[in-house]
């Protein structure tokens, strides 16, 4: 079983899928709920099976497709990808689980399961055209939920989210082509294996040009300021799942593929770009902060605060050092539990109120007092306070970005600033005051469906945040390797500079061992 | 003696938590029992602690691993020496008098358990501060109690007033936290390390500019929680809290960690004595201008909270004079008696139903006499009249500017003595003395439950002897850490002159507060000044900032929401895509099936095709002309 667990990671909801369109109706919540949690119950043998020691890829399975172009279903994860597909299958579990009853909950559960196949299968995918693959069917199911289940605007959502992203994507695939056209022509043989790509040296100019393709792609699905607008549309229209998903695993796709596909194919030109992207993050980071701050629908504020929290991410990433990366890729995880469960949370409101304007509110904090606590502890992880999920990935990716620029990163460092602003501010307005509305006087607090999914997203932001040895420890192995083997193939003085050589770090800490 | 180290620790987290699990429901009075006795527990492991460190020891302990990736490594660690165990014992001695006093002062609110289950988590953030052996690990504590406050100071979460008053008590400490976070980047990227004992063993090898933007960073994150200017404005508006938590977080303790920052940070500072001097001068200049500012307030509250950012001035002059173990000393005796004078001051708003003008009372001596007799000492204290504890700390802090020459600083520090003395007394003859005022407004004062009045002797008896009794003992214990120095003026005679010259102008400036605001006489010419004007608006600061900062911040974020990113970057995107959709749109009349409007289609194509490749012959035919007239042109 082992062998085969990824295939069957990412082909059991999909076939669960396709049995339930047989299932009747009452039981489908039933039905979805186990297939969710088997698959979860998979992933987490997944995690338990992974040996956190070795760096590479583990629990591969390779197959060929096409040989005559060298393209193959080719899977495999390592400490970068595990914990991404785990959170994965977390979010469809705990989304499906707690799922209000709505109009053709059938479709809806039936979608998530084949949203759940494309997104472990984008994670896991080690051939660019099998990632590629994945990477747009995970559009489909998005474009779906929204424009089925979303609100007023959900076609122009739903379309613009879809074309937008998908445009992106034909120019990362184009770049991809490319790729595997220079491969061919400097070893005679075609590949679309990522694994053998990063054994390719490119010169510095192809490096850019092939780094300005992916980046399109890429930079578009995280959003990067200024490809960000679809995103907030998306999330006003789509209902609390798709919001939830998107925000939690679908986002992450844009920064993984950065540190799958950018920073180790093309190392000269990732340090090229580094301050361009710096500044971009930058502005992600300020600049939406401020839109968020100017909102008047709390999902806004948090579809917004999603994008600023990418800004610390891209950072993180392209601070090209271990504490960055290794940082980045903790954020990821941590942005998906926390903008989860508050979009989630947001969702609890708007299903009591039908609105999530907040100017509505006021005063809830006396109504709901345990939707406002963990409305609360959310908050103050959004914010980065220590202890919490956020925080270790916050520090670490502008730790890491400070070794490369001391302003840019003080610039960044904002970002600890404005988000409090926005995130106190809607908070104030939602829960603090006295209770004007009279409709709002009667509100029940959080029910045991909703507690199903918040309760283990509160544990996990505050566990993760005070022990994240067991996630950081595979992440840091992984990112390790990564920032070594851009070091060995960097081949611009300023790139051999900029990152750093482990080895010789390694033989340091030995000496400094031996002088103790 | 590890064990102790973790119930001194852990003990208010436990309690908190305790408390918490009765967060929404109506008043328990075993949620506010059992985290006081825990808190007790801690005391007394801390006290436990104190004698284990007198006998020369410490103890550090690793409880695990928090972050690693790198080179980076974080554990848990904590350390008991001797400076945390000094404030071990100021947290720990305070918070325990705070909690059983609360559960006297919180009787009657609806938020009672929940109130415990913050005050504890408080302490226990607090304990995190300054028990930790590493900068990232003082971070935790230093956000903790940030937390903490932002919860307690709205802990009324109803009044609008409060919550903005947490709201920007959390973001401007943020402000201050980005450059302690700047200030943990610089270290970690210079020494490899975030543990004390290392970053102070590799600091000194380090280049001066370096360790200056460390000094400068650390500094900055310092004077958010310590609200030096120009981050103080919310010190004051924090008083919106209940009393007792003004008492503990907002004059005791929280409000000290920035020095406690630098104390602990001694190897840092004392290489930059530069750096030093620019705390040293905002330090005087905070005392005096903080003093000035509570010598016209109307709000008792807001006085105290005056008084405390003025002697968290003096603090601060003493450590960036390098007087580590002086500076540590005023937050110890300051912590007693400040604490004291907000309890009594709750007191004082229980009796008279929350009012917070002095004016309107007066007379509350014959009411309130234990009270009345604690705020009285507090005062004396405070305003450093021996043989109490302000004395000892508070002048020695004036003797260190003297012996180091820094005549200016003391001058300031002089005067501000003065004013503490006016305006401390000023509170006092204002509520105690003079007429009973409070009765035209119909106000029925009664004094505060007897053991309330009980558990605040302790700190009575710490305001009076704290000076006296510890100052030698201290002296010895710290010095093993920090670095010792007697601050001695040279001369028996100026001594004697500076020293006695010193109490005659505090007891003078008593005298003339008494005699002034006994009969609370209100001076209509002087209040209409513009002096007058300028400090009771606090120098304008708040306003400024409203203006300045709040309403541009609001304004720009609009402008960016509305008219950048839905007018400029949202509509370039659509405009694209309209480009397309529209040009389809426009142009599908063109395939429609009719034959001659296709073949009109065609011949429009044919005379297109035909006239540009004539057009560009020609152009070319030109150019090549061109080059012929022109040599060297085409080259």
């Amino acid at each position: 079983m082992l062998d085969n667990i990824l295939s069957i990671l990412i082909f059991f909801p999909a076939l669960a899928a396709m049995f339930g369109f047989v299932v009747a109706k009452d039981s489908i919540r039933a039905y979805g709920v186990t297939v969710a949690a088997i698959e979860f119950a998979l992933s987490l043998f997944l995690w338990y099976a992974y040996d956190p020691a070795v760096s590479g890829m583990q629990f591969m399975e390779s197959l060929p497709l096409i040989p005559a172009f060298g393209i193959s279903y080719l899977l495999g994860v390592d400490g970068i990808s595990l914990f991404i597909i785990v959170l994965a299958a977390f979010f469809t579990l705990i989304g499906i689980a707690s799922l209000p009853d709505m109009k053709r909950m059938k479709d809806m559960i039936l979608t998530l399961l084949f949203l759940q196949m494309t997104m472990i299968g984008v994670f896991a995918a080690l051939d660019a055209i099998v990632f590629y693959v994945f990477w747009e069917l995970s559009l489909v199911p998005m474009l779906y939920i929204i424009g089925a289940w979303g609100g007023p605007l959900r076609i122009y959502a739903s379309v613009k989210f879809f074309l937008y992203t998908f445009t992106g994507s034909l120019v990362m695939l184009v770049g991809m082509l490319f790729m595997a056209y220079f491969y061919h022509q400097a070893t005679g043989t075609w590949s679309f294996s990522i694994l053998e790509w990063y054994r390719l040296i490119l010169p510095e100019n192809i490096q850019l040009w092939l780094f300005v393709a992916f980046f399109l792609g890429f930079a578009i699905k995280v959003p990067m300021f200024p490809f960000h607008t679809w995103l907030p549309y998306a999330h006003g229209q789509a209902p609390t799942i798709g919001s939830v998903i998107l925000a939690a695993i679908l986002l992450k796709m844009g920064t993984y593929a950065f540190v799958r596909f950018s920073l180790p194919l093309f190392p000269d030109a990732s340090v090229f770009f580094m301050m361009p992207i710096a500044v971009l993050a930058i502005i992600m980071i300020i600049y939406t902060a401020m839109v968020a701050y100017a909102q008047e629908d709390i999902k806004q504020v948090v579809a917004y605060s999603s994008v600023s929290h990418m800004g610390v991410i891209i950072l993180g990433t392209f601070a090209l050092n271990v504490e960055g990366i290794s940082g980045s890729v903790f954020l990821m995880i941590a942005h998906g539990v926390v903008s989860g469960a508050l979009f989630l949370l947001v969702g609890v409101i708007y299903e009591r109120r039908h609105t999530k304007m907040m100017s509505e509110f006021g005063g809830l904090a006396s109504v709901m007092p345990h939707y406002a606590t963990i409305f609360g502890v959310m908050v103050m992880a959004s914010v980065g306070l220590p202890l919490t999920i956020n925080f270790v990935g916050e520090f670490l990716s502008l730790l890491g970005f400070y070794q490369q620029s001391h302003m840019m990163t003080l610039l960044a460092g904002i970002a600890i600033i404005v988000g409090a602003i926005y995130m106190l501010a809607a908070f104030k307005k939602v829960f603090f005051g006295e209770v004007t509305n009279e409709k709002n006087r009667n509100l029940p607090d959080v029910n045991k469906r909703e507690l199903v999914a918040l309760i283990p997203l509160v544990i996990i932001a505050i566990w993760l945040g005070v022990y994240p040895k067991p996630v950081l420890g595979p992440i840091n192995n992984s990112v390790e390797s990564i920032v070594q083997l851009m070091h060995e193939k960097a081949v611009t003085e300023e790139a051999k500079a900029r990152i750093p050589d482990l080895t010789s770090t390694i033989v340091i800490n030995e000496a400094k061992e031996e002088t103790k | 003696m590890e064990t102790y180290l973790y119930i001194a620790l852990f003990a208010p987290l436990v309690g908190s938590l305790f408390a918490g699990l009765f967060g929404a429901r109506p008043k328990t009075i075993i949620a506010g029992l059992v985290p006081t006795g825990l808190l007790f527990a801690s005391l007394v492991s801390s006290t436990i602690l104190l004698t284990h460190v007198l006998a020369g020891n410490t103890v550090h302990v690793e409880l695990m691993t928090w972050m690693e990736t790198g080179d980076l490594y974080i554990p848990f660690g904590f350390v008991v020496d001797q400076v945390s165990v000094t404030m071990m014992m100021v947290v720990t001695i305070v918070s325990t008098v705070v909690h059983v006093y609360s559960i006297g002062y919180m009787d009657h609110d609806k938020g009672f358990n929940r109130f415990f289950s913050y005050l504890s988590a408080f302490v226990f953030s607090m304990m995190v501060l300054v028990m930790s052996d590493n900068f990232a690990g003082l971070f935790i504590g230093w956000e903790g109690v940030g937390l903490c406050s932002w919860l307690l100071i709205g802990f009324w979460y109803h009044k609008e007033s409060a919550t903005w008053a947490a709201n920007e008590a959390f973001i401007m400490n943020r402000i201050a936290d980005l450059g302690m976070l700047i200030g943990i980047f610089l270290i970690y990227w210079n020494t490899g390390s975030l543990q004390y004992d290392q970053v102070f063993a590799a600091v000194a090898g380090l280049e001066i500019s370096t360790v200056v933007w460390i000094g400068i960073f650390l500094f900055i994150g310092a004077m958010g929680k310590s609200a030096q200017f120009p981050l103080h404005t919310w010190l004051a508006d924090a008083m919106e809290g209940p009393t007792p938590v003004s008492a503990l977080i907002h004059a005791a303790t929280m409000v000290t960690a920035g020095v406690y920052l630098v104390v602990r940070a001694n190897p840092i500072y004392d290489i930059i004595p530069e750096v030093g001097t620019v705390i040293a001068s905002l330090g005087a200049f905070v005392a005096m201008f903080a003093a000035s500012m509570a010598l016209v307030n109307r709000d008792m509250k807001r006085i105290i909270a005056y008084s405390t950012l003025s002697q968290l001035g003096y603090m601060f002059v003493a450590a960036g004079l390098g007087a580590y173990w002086v500076a540590l000393f005023h937050l110890m005796a300051h912590a007693f008696f400040k604490a004291l004078l907000f309890l009594g001051a709750g007191n004082v708003m229980h009796a008279m139903s929350d009012e917070l003008d002095p004016f309107k009372m007066g007379g509350l001596s014959k009411k309130m006499k234990g009270t009345f007799i604690m705020m009285t000492v507090a005062s004396v204290a405070l305003a450093g009249i021996y043989p109490l504890a302000g004395f000892f700390s508070k002048d020695m802090i004036l003797e260190v500017a003297f012996v180091e020459h820094h005549y200016i600083l003391y001058t300031v520090l002089l005067l501000t003595a003065g004013l503490t003395a006016f305006y401390s007394f000023r509170l006092i003859a204002l509520i105690f003395h003079g007429e009973e005022r409070y009765k035209l407004f119909g106000f029925d004062p009664h004094e505060a439950y007897k053991y309330m009045l009980w558990f605040m002797a302790p700190l009575a008896v710490l305001a009076v002897i704290a000076g006296m009794m510890f100052k030698g003992t201290y002296y010895d214990m710290v010095t093993q850490l920090l670095p010792a120095g007697e601050y001695h003026v040279h001369s028996a005679f100026t001594y004697w002159v500076m020293t006695i010259g010193t109490q005659i102008f505090v007891g003078l400036a008593i005298v003339y507060a008494y005699r002034k605001y006994e009969n609370a006489k209100i001076d209509k010419k002087v209040e209409s000044g513009f002096f007058y004007q300028l400090l009771f608006n606090q120098y304008y600061i708040p306003q400024f900032y409203e203006e300045f900062f709040v309403k541009p911040y609001r304004d720009l974020s609009m402008i960016f929401w509305k008219h950048i990113d839905l007018k400029v970057v949202d509509a370039t995107v659509d405009m694209i895509g309209n480009t397309f959709y529209k040009t389809g749109k426009e142009t599908h009349v063109m395939q429609n099936g009719n034959l001659s409007t296709m073949l009109r289609w065609m011949v429009a194509g044919l005379v297109f095709l035909l006239v540009s490749a004539i057009v560009f012959a020609k152009a070319n035919d030109i150019f090549a002309y061109m080059v012929t007239i022109v040599p060297g042109l085409g080259a």
